[in-house]
Protein backbone atom coordinates (compact mmCIF):
# COMPACT_ATOMS: atom_id res chain seq x y z
CA UNK A 1 0.00 0.00 0.00
CA UNK A 2 1.24 3.45 -0.88
CA UNK A 3 0.84 5.97 1.93
CA UNK A 4 0.12 9.68 1.61
CA UNK A 5 3.68 10.45 2.65
CA UNK A 6 4.96 8.26 -0.16
CA UNK A 7 2.68 9.92 -2.66
CA UNK A 8 3.79 13.34 -1.53
CA UNK A 9 7.41 12.29 -1.79
CA UNK A 10 6.92 10.79 -5.25
CA UNK A 11 5.40 14.03 -6.47
CA UNK A 12 8.28 16.06 -5.05
CA UNK A 13 11.04 13.83 -6.36
CA UNK A 14 9.79 12.90 -9.81
CA UNK A 15 10.86 16.07 -11.67
CA UNK A 16 14.40 15.68 -10.29
CA UNK A 17 15.00 12.01 -11.04
CA UNK A 18 16.58 12.52 -14.48
CA UNK A 19 19.02 15.10 -13.05
CA UNK A 20 19.86 12.98 -10.04
CA UNK A 21 20.43 9.95 -12.19
CA UNK A 22 22.51 11.89 -14.69
CA UNK A 23 24.73 13.33 -11.97
CA UNK A 24 25.05 9.94 -10.30
CA UNK A 25 26.08 8.39 -13.60
CA UNK A 26 28.82 10.95 -14.21
CA UNK A 27 30.07 10.57 -10.64
CA UNK A 28 30.10 6.75 -10.45
CA UNK A 29 30.95 6.03 -14.11
CA UNK A 30 28.50 3.17 -14.48
CA UNK A 31 24.82 2.51 -14.61
CA UNK A 32 24.47 -0.01 -11.78
CA UNK A 33 26.37 2.12 -9.30
CA UNK A 34 24.43 5.17 -10.42
CA UNK A 35 21.13 3.41 -9.79
CA UNK A 36 22.31 2.30 -6.35
CA UNK A 37 23.43 5.82 -5.53
CA UNK A 38 20.10 7.32 -6.58
CA UNK A 39 18.24 4.62 -4.69
CA UNK A 40 20.21 5.27 -1.49
CA UNK A 41 19.73 9.00 -1.93
CA UNK A 42 16.00 8.62 -2.26
CA UNK A 43 15.73 6.39 0.80
CA UNK A 44 17.62 8.93 2.85
CA UNK A 45 15.62 11.81 1.48
CA UNK A 46 12.38 9.99 2.23
CA UNK A 47 13.42 9.23 5.78
CA UNK A 48 14.54 12.83 6.32
CA UNK A 49 11.51 14.35 4.61
CA UNK A 50 10.18 15.74 7.90
CA UNK A 51 13.36 17.77 8.24
CA UNK A 52 12.89 19.35 4.87
CA UNK A 53 11.53 22.87 5.31
CA UNK A 54 8.66 23.52 2.96
CA UNK A 55 9.19 26.53 0.70
CA UNK A 56 12.93 26.00 0.69
CA UNK A 57 14.85 24.58 -2.24
CA UNK A 58 13.93 20.89 -2.49
CA UNK A 59 16.14 20.36 -5.52
CA UNK A 60 19.25 21.66 -3.73
CA UNK A 61 18.29 19.73 -0.60
CA UNK A 62 18.07 16.41 -2.40
CA UNK A 63 21.29 17.04 -4.35
CA UNK A 64 23.03 17.70 -1.06
CA UNK A 65 21.92 14.25 0.08
CA UNK A 66 23.14 12.74 -3.19
CA UNK A 67 26.58 14.32 -2.76
CA UNK A 68 26.88 13.22 0.86
CA UNK A 69 25.82 9.71 -0.05
CA UNK A 70 28.34 9.62 -2.87
CA UNK A 71 31.19 10.84 -0.68
CA UNK A 72 30.35 8.38 2.08
CA UNK A 73 30.08 5.43 -0.30
CA UNK A 74 33.22 6.29 -2.25
CA UNK A 75 35.28 7.63 0.63
CA UNK A 76 38.06 5.11 0.06
CA UNK A 77 38.22 5.57 -3.68
CA UNK A 78 38.33 9.35 -3.47
CA UNK A 79 40.53 9.72 -0.42
CA UNK A 80 43.55 10.50 -2.52
CA UNK A 81 42.56 13.28 -4.87
CA UNK A 82 44.13 12.95 -8.30
CA UNK A 83 47.08 15.20 -8.81
CA UNK A 84 46.38 18.03 -11.15
CA UNK A 85 49.02 20.24 -12.60
CA UNK A 86 48.06 23.87 -12.36
CA UNK A 87 50.68 24.90 -14.87
CA UNK A 88 49.31 26.23 -18.07
CA UNK A 89 45.83 26.56 -16.70
CA UNK A 90 45.28 29.36 -19.11
CA UNK A 91 41.95 30.89 -19.97
CA UNK A 92 40.56 30.49 -23.51
CA UNK A 93 42.71 27.36 -23.93
CA UNK A 94 40.58 25.71 -26.59
CA UNK A 95 39.94 28.91 -28.48
CA UNK A 96 43.64 29.67 -28.62
CA UNK A 97 44.56 26.17 -29.82
CA UNK A 98 41.92 26.32 -32.53
CA UNK A 99 43.16 29.74 -33.51
CA UNK A 100 46.64 28.32 -34.06
CA UNK A 101 45.29 25.60 -36.29
CA UNK A 102 45.64 26.66 -39.88
CA UNK A 103 43.33 24.04 -41.38
CA UNK A 104 40.38 25.25 -39.39
CA UNK A 105 41.06 28.94 -39.25
CA UNK A 106 38.45 29.68 -41.87
CA UNK A 107 35.77 27.71 -40.07
CA UNK A 108 33.89 29.21 -37.12
CA UNK A 109 35.50 27.84 -33.99
CA UNK A 110 32.09 27.05 -32.57
CA UNK A 111 31.83 24.34 -35.19
CA UNK A 112 34.50 22.38 -33.35
CA UNK A 113 32.21 22.36 -30.31
CA UNK A 114 29.11 21.38 -32.27
CA UNK A 115 30.98 18.47 -33.82
CA UNK A 116 32.06 16.94 -30.53
CA UNK A 117 30.22 13.73 -29.76
CA UNK A 118 28.20 13.43 -26.58
CA UNK A 119 30.49 10.58 -25.60
CA UNK A 120 33.57 12.79 -25.94
CA UNK A 121 32.07 15.33 -23.58
CA UNK A 122 30.96 12.64 -21.13
CA UNK A 123 34.34 10.96 -21.20
CA UNK A 124 36.12 14.26 -20.64
CA UNK A 125 33.86 14.98 -17.69
CA UNK A 126 34.37 11.48 -16.30
CA UNK A 127 38.11 12.01 -16.36
CA UNK A 128 38.05 15.19 -14.31
CA UNK A 129 39.11 14.74 -10.69
CA UNK A 130 35.86 14.24 -8.79
CA UNK A 131 35.90 17.55 -6.90
CA UNK A 132 36.10 19.47 -10.16
CA UNK A 133 33.67 17.18 -11.94
CA UNK A 134 31.04 17.59 -9.24
CA UNK A 135 31.13 21.38 -9.32
CA UNK A 136 31.12 21.57 -13.13
CA UNK A 137 28.14 19.20 -13.25
CA UNK A 138 26.22 21.13 -10.64
CA UNK A 139 26.85 24.49 -12.29
CA UNK A 140 27.05 23.89 -16.03
CA UNK A 141 24.81 20.86 -16.41
CA UNK A 142 22.31 21.27 -13.57
CA UNK A 143 22.30 25.06 -13.46
CA UNK A 144 22.76 25.56 -9.72
CA UNK A 145 24.01 28.95 -8.51
CA UNK A 146 27.37 29.36 -6.74
CA UNK A 147 25.57 29.72 -3.40
CA UNK A 148 23.47 26.63 -3.94
CA UNK A 149 26.60 24.65 -4.86
CA UNK A 150 28.43 25.91 -1.78
CA UNK A 151 25.55 24.57 0.27
CA UNK A 152 25.28 21.27 -1.63
CA UNK A 153 28.98 20.39 -1.35
CA UNK A 154 29.41 22.10 2.01
CA UNK A 155 32.35 24.27 0.94
CA UNK A 156 33.06 28.00 0.92
CA UNK A 157 32.11 30.08 -2.11
CA UNK A 158 35.77 30.65 -3.01
CA UNK A 159 36.34 26.91 -3.19
CA UNK A 160 33.33 26.48 -5.45
CA UNK A 161 34.62 29.17 -7.80
CA UNK A 162 38.19 27.92 -8.00
CA UNK A 163 37.08 24.31 -8.60
CA UNK A 164 34.59 25.39 -11.22
CA UNK A 165 37.04 27.54 -13.16
CA UNK A 166 39.81 24.96 -12.98
CA UNK A 167 37.37 22.21 -13.91
CA UNK A 168 36.25 24.04 -17.02
CA UNK A 169 39.82 24.75 -18.08
CA UNK A 170 40.81 21.12 -17.59
CA UNK A 171 37.77 20.06 -19.57
CA UNK A 172 38.90 22.17 -22.53
CA UNK A 173 42.34 20.62 -22.29
CA UNK A 174 40.91 17.07 -22.30
CA UNK A 175 38.59 17.82 -25.22
CA UNK A 176 41.46 19.22 -27.22
CA UNK A 177 43.50 16.10 -26.54
CA UNK A 178 40.61 13.82 -27.60
CA UNK A 179 40.10 15.82 -30.74
CA UNK A 180 43.72 15.27 -31.68
CA UNK A 181 43.67 11.61 -30.71
CA UNK A 182 40.49 10.90 -32.66
CA UNK A 183 41.71 12.72 -35.72
CA UNK A 184 39.25 15.62 -35.63
CA UNK A 185 42.36 17.74 -35.72
CA UNK A 186 44.74 16.13 -38.16
CA UNK A 187 48.49 16.31 -38.23
CA UNK A 188 48.27 18.21 -41.47
CA UNK A 189 47.74 21.42 -39.63
CA UNK A 190 50.64 23.77 -39.33
CA UNK A 191 51.00 26.14 -36.45
CA UNK A 192 50.75 29.77 -37.42
CA UNK A 193 54.07 31.53 -37.80
CA UNK B 1 43.94 41.86 -9.78
CA UNK B 2 45.58 43.97 -7.09
CA UNK B 3 43.34 46.22 -5.08
CA UNK B 4 45.03 49.49 -5.97
CA UNK B 5 43.60 49.03 -9.42
CA UNK B 6 40.04 48.80 -8.24
CA UNK B 7 39.15 52.29 -9.32
CA UNK B 8 40.19 51.76 -12.88
CA UNK B 9 37.88 53.24 -15.46
CA UNK B 10 38.45 50.75 -18.23
CA UNK B 11 38.95 47.02 -18.65
CA UNK B 12 41.79 45.77 -20.83
CA UNK B 13 42.12 42.34 -22.48
CA UNK B 14 43.78 40.91 -19.36
CA UNK B 15 40.78 41.93 -17.25
CA UNK B 16 38.50 40.14 -19.69
CA UNK B 17 40.57 37.00 -19.26
CA UNK B 18 40.39 37.35 -15.50
CA UNK B 19 36.64 37.88 -15.31
CA UNK B 20 35.33 35.85 -18.24
CA UNK B 21 33.97 32.98 -16.17
CA UNK B 22 32.28 35.22 -13.62
CA UNK B 23 30.82 37.27 -16.45
CA UNK B 24 29.36 34.21 -18.15
CA UNK B 25 27.96 32.95 -14.85
CA UNK B 26 26.41 36.35 -14.35
CA UNK B 27 27.94 36.98 -10.94
CA UNK B 28 29.91 40.17 -11.64
CA UNK B 29 28.79 43.27 -9.79
CA UNK B 30 27.14 46.01 -11.85
CA UNK B 31 30.27 48.13 -12.18
CA UNK B 32 32.51 45.29 -13.38
CA UNK B 33 29.81 44.02 -15.68
CA UNK B 34 29.55 47.46 -17.27
CA UNK B 35 33.33 47.72 -17.73
CA UNK B 36 33.42 44.19 -19.12
CA UNK B 37 30.70 44.86 -21.67
CA UNK B 38 32.24 48.18 -22.67
CA UNK B 39 35.46 46.40 -23.51
CA UNK B 40 33.97 43.62 -25.60
CA UNK B 41 31.84 46.18 -27.40
CA UNK B 42 34.91 47.54 -29.18
CA UNK B 43 37.44 44.67 -28.82
CA UNK B 44 36.55 42.10 -31.47
CA UNK B 45 39.11 39.42 -30.42
CA UNK B 46 37.75 39.43 -26.86
CA UNK B 47 34.18 39.46 -28.08
CA UNK B 48 34.82 36.38 -30.20
CA UNK B 49 36.46 34.57 -27.30
CA UNK B 50 33.53 35.34 -25.03
CA UNK B 51 31.07 34.01 -27.60
CA UNK B 52 33.12 30.85 -27.86
CA UNK B 53 33.17 30.36 -24.09
CA UNK B 54 29.44 30.97 -23.91
CA UNK B 55 28.88 28.28 -26.52
CA UNK B 56 31.30 25.97 -24.70
CA UNK B 57 29.17 26.15 -21.56
CA UNK B 58 26.03 25.39 -23.55
CA UNK B 59 27.65 22.46 -25.33
CA UNK B 60 28.71 20.91 -22.04
CA UNK B 61 25.14 21.20 -20.77
CA UNK B 62 23.59 19.77 -23.92
CA UNK B 63 26.01 16.93 -24.51
CA UNK B 64 26.47 15.77 -20.92
CA UNK B 65 22.78 15.09 -20.38
CA UNK B 66 21.68 11.51 -20.46
CA UNK B 67 18.37 11.22 -22.24
CA UNK B 68 16.40 8.90 -20.06
CA UNK B 69 13.21 7.58 -21.60
CA UNK B 70 10.09 8.57 -19.72
CA UNK B 71 9.15 4.94 -19.18
CA UNK B 72 12.43 4.29 -17.40
CA UNK B 73 11.80 7.13 -14.98
CA UNK B 74 8.23 6.00 -14.34
CA UNK B 75 9.35 2.44 -13.79
CA UNK B 76 12.09 3.48 -11.37
CA UNK B 77 9.75 5.68 -9.43
CA UNK B 78 7.23 2.88 -9.08
CA UNK B 79 9.93 0.44 -7.93
CA UNK B 80 11.17 2.97 -5.48
CA UNK B 81 7.77 3.62 -3.95
CA UNK B 82 7.24 -0.10 -3.51
CA UNK B 83 10.59 -0.38 -1.77
CA UNK B 84 9.90 2.48 0.60
CA UNK B 85 7.09 0.70 2.37
ZN1 LIG C 1 40.18 42.75 -25.55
Amino acid sequence: MVTDKQKEFAKLIEPHLPSLYNTALRMTHNQNDAEDLVQDTLFKAYRALDQFQKDTNFRAWVFRILVNTFITAYRKAIRQPQKVSYDDMEEFFLYKRLDETVTIQEVPKEEFLENLFDDDVKEALDNLPYQFRLVVLLCDVEGFSYNEIANIIDAPLGTVMSRLYRGRKLLQRYLWNYAKKRGYITDEFLPKK
Amino acid sequence: MSSYQKNKQEFDCADIEEYVQQYLDNVLDEEKKRLFEEHIEYCLPCDKKIEFERRFKEIIRLKAKENLPHETIDKKLKELLENLS
